[in-house]
């Protein structure tokens, strides 16, 4: 379930308007929703490898490491790959766990997957070098050089679990009779919508948020603190900087 | 979830059945356990036979081409009416190899096992290289051959005119090598030791100097003539054994020489034995025997080191949980930052694992063991 970015904006605008501090346009709101969603997106990583560090419990709701990694899971892909070029993977973002199993491809392959290990070239031409250790079709490897996989020995087809980094925030809009920008609900999905005509405008079309709804608090103060930079007004910068390190710190300790 | 995935069909016939389908390409996935393959320089480990509606038996299929065309799927470039049985069968070997395969998991399995059960977050050992896994995991199949599984390898020979014997392709070390009489009872060959070795025979000059080849190598010569005197000796002179040829092992003989027993006196134990000798000659690679062994038929026990063959790299079940003890330790020991406490903790729990692997593959079985002890005049209750 994806976070509203209308909700996000509307909330995002009521804060700073109150007290007509400033505006924020839509272009400025999608910039920073993007690169505040990047943020916690990539901060899902350190959060889990910092949780699994820790004494954990196993309650249903408060895992940290389960909350985290459901909130990982929701960018979580797979595809089963021919040519072994991640780049032709849409959006690509983090390479997980490679398998091979039998299909048409790999008519002789096994019946449950095997896991494909990752190494550096270094380390390949050193287990190459063991015959002990040397790649086999029962534990094969791989090195990945420019996001391009090299397995051996050799495998028809792979199947890739990766992430997928979330796509790009936007409120879209559609310019109302008196001039205001109204809120287009459609899902942004080009050429498809929206379309070259006049209306609904290239405005129209909106991309809601990707990450998990946990992170919306998060999410919403940390727009307003990049919105108090825009809008050049340390009061909001230094209150929402003090409240996100309030939540840091009651989230991680 | 059960572990035999074969049917009883399967496994004591080596065989499944299908039904042709008068389509020419029609495909036959066999779903037991035998690993089909067609082999490149040999001949295939299967057979396709078909029975026709009113035929009593099966016979073999010879109506066009097949082969494997996926792991244990056939593809048959013949149409087969839907009248017809089918009948894919392993052959002897591939089912021999088959049977018993309960008794051990592989140890591709071991690894996979190991993997999941013992590494990963909140365990002992977080994160491992499966690289590294599978080095512990085969060197210690590897020592584990040499002193805790059974000795499975066996050959049966019979002992040229020329003595020698090549050593196996996967030969590690020898158990046992001996003689088989007429009534199939081995007789214990034992190694030469001092009595004679396998030197390299070094050609010389006039001034007792080494010869030198061509490269500036020195030459040596086919045969040493220390084995060849060795081949021509007759070792009744040497183990004192009398002129008369006893080849069965009845244990029960009361022919008079044997009641020589006990009073030939100052004989070395060593070498007063009539099974013959054996030396290994490293040169050669080869096995060489005395005189007296010549066309005998020789049973050579030996252990390998579990790596050789495909299907040799498989751990006993009663050694399985040794294994994956001694690849925790292996992975600990050298693992940095891990108290010492820890690992001697994983050493001892390897070695005590190891010796109940030794206990349990020994296969001492009380019934066995007090039909022994009878026999030393032991009384044991069972």
């Amino acid at each position: 379930m994806a976070i509203n970015v209308n909700e996000v904006y509307t909330t995002v605008l009521f804060i700073l308007n109150k007290e007509q501090r400033g505006y924020m346009t839509p272009q400025e709101f999608n910039s920073i929703a993007t690169q505040v969603q990047l943020e916690i997106f990539d901060k899902y990583f350190e959060d889990l490898n910092l949780f699994l560090r820790q004494r954990n419990n196993s309650n249903e709701y408060a895992d940290r490491v389960k909350t985290v990694e459901e909130k990982i899971s929701i960018f979580e892909r797979q595809a089963d790959i021919t040519n072994f070029d991640l780049n032709q993977l849409e959006r690509f973002y983090k390479l997980g766990s490679v398998t091979y199993k039998r299909s048409s491809n790999n008519p002789f392959g096994p019946e449950y997957p095997i896991t494909l290990e990752e190494v550096t070239q270094g380390e390949f031409d050193l287990i190459n070098r063991s015959p002990l250790t040397r790649p086999s079709k029962t534990f094969p490897l791989f090195t990945i050089k420019n996001n391009v996989i090299s397995v051996s020995p050799m495998i028809a087809e792979i199947t890739v679990n990766y992430l997928q980094r979330p796509k790009n925030v936007r409120w879209g809009y559609i310019i109302g009779s008196v001039g205001q920008f109204e809120y287009d609900a459609t899902t942004y999905d080009p050429p498809v919508y929206p379309p070259n005509t006049v209306p609904p405008g290239p405005a129209a079309g909106s991309t809601d948020f990707e990450i998990s709804p946990v992170d919306k608090t998060d999410l919403i103060l940390k727009i307003l603190q990049y919105a108090g930079v825009v809008i050049r007004d340390p009061q909001i910068f230094q209150t929402a900087g003090a409240l996100i390190q309030q939540d840091e710190a009651s989230e991680k300790t | 979830m059960e572990l035999i995935t074969d049917t009883n069909y399967q496994y004591y016939q080596g065989s499944q059945l299908f039904l042709g389908e008068n389509i020419a390409g029609q495909k036959l996935q066999c779903t037991f356990d035998i690993v089909l393959n067609d082999a490149i320089d040999s001949v295939a480990n299967y057979v396709v036979e078909i029975r026709p509606q009113n035929d009593a038996n099966y016979s073999l299929y010879t109506g066009s081409n097949y082969s494997l065309t996926g792991y244990n799927e056939i593809t048959i470039a013949g149409a087969i009416p839907t009248t017809t049985s089918i009948r894919v069968r392993a052959i002897q070997k591939a089912i021999w190899n088959n049977y018993g395969g309960y008794e051990y998991v592989k140890l591709s399995e071991v690894i996979s096992n190991f993997m999941t059960a013992y590494v990963g977050s909140d365990k002992l050992i977080s994160n491992a290289r499966r690289t590294d896994v599978i080095f512990h995991a085969k060197r210690g199949l590897q020592e584990f051959s040499y002193d805790t599984l059974k000795s499975v390898k066996s050959q049966e020979l019979t002992i040229p005119h020329s003595l020698s014997l090549p050593i196996p392709q996967d030969y590690v070390n020898y158990v046992q090598l001996s003689w088989v009489d007429k009534a199939g009872v081995k007789h214990i060959i034992y190694p030469a030791n001092n009595l004679t070795s396998n030197p390299t025979p070094i050609i010389q000059d006039d001034k007792g100097l080494p010869a030198q080849g061509n490269y500036g190598e020195n030459i040596e010569s086919a045969q040493s003539f220390t084995t060849e005197r060795w081949s021509s000796e007759n070792v009744r002179n040497l183990n004192g054994q009398l002129d008369f040829d006893e080849a069965s092992a009845y244990v029960y003989g009361f022919d008079w020489w044997k009641l020589f027993y006990g009073q030939r006196y100052g004989l070395d134990p060593q070498i007063s034995q009539k099974n013959g000798w054996f030396t290994i000659n490293e040169r050669t690679g080869s096995f060489n025997f005395s005189s007296d062994l010549r066309n005998h038929l020789l049973i050579l026990d030996y252990i390998s080191d579990g790596l050789g063959y495909d299907e040799d790299t498989k751990v006993p079940k009663m050694a399985e949980d040794a294994m994956y003890s001694h690849i925790m330790y292996s992975l600990l020991s050298i693992k940095p930052g891990v108290p010492e406490y820890i690992v001697q903790r994983y050493k001892k729990d390897r070695s005590a694992k190891l010796r109940n692997a030794k206990i349990r593959l020994s296969n001492i079985k009380l019934d066995a063991f007090t039909q022994v002890m009878r026999g030393k005049s032991k009384w044991i209750k069972h």
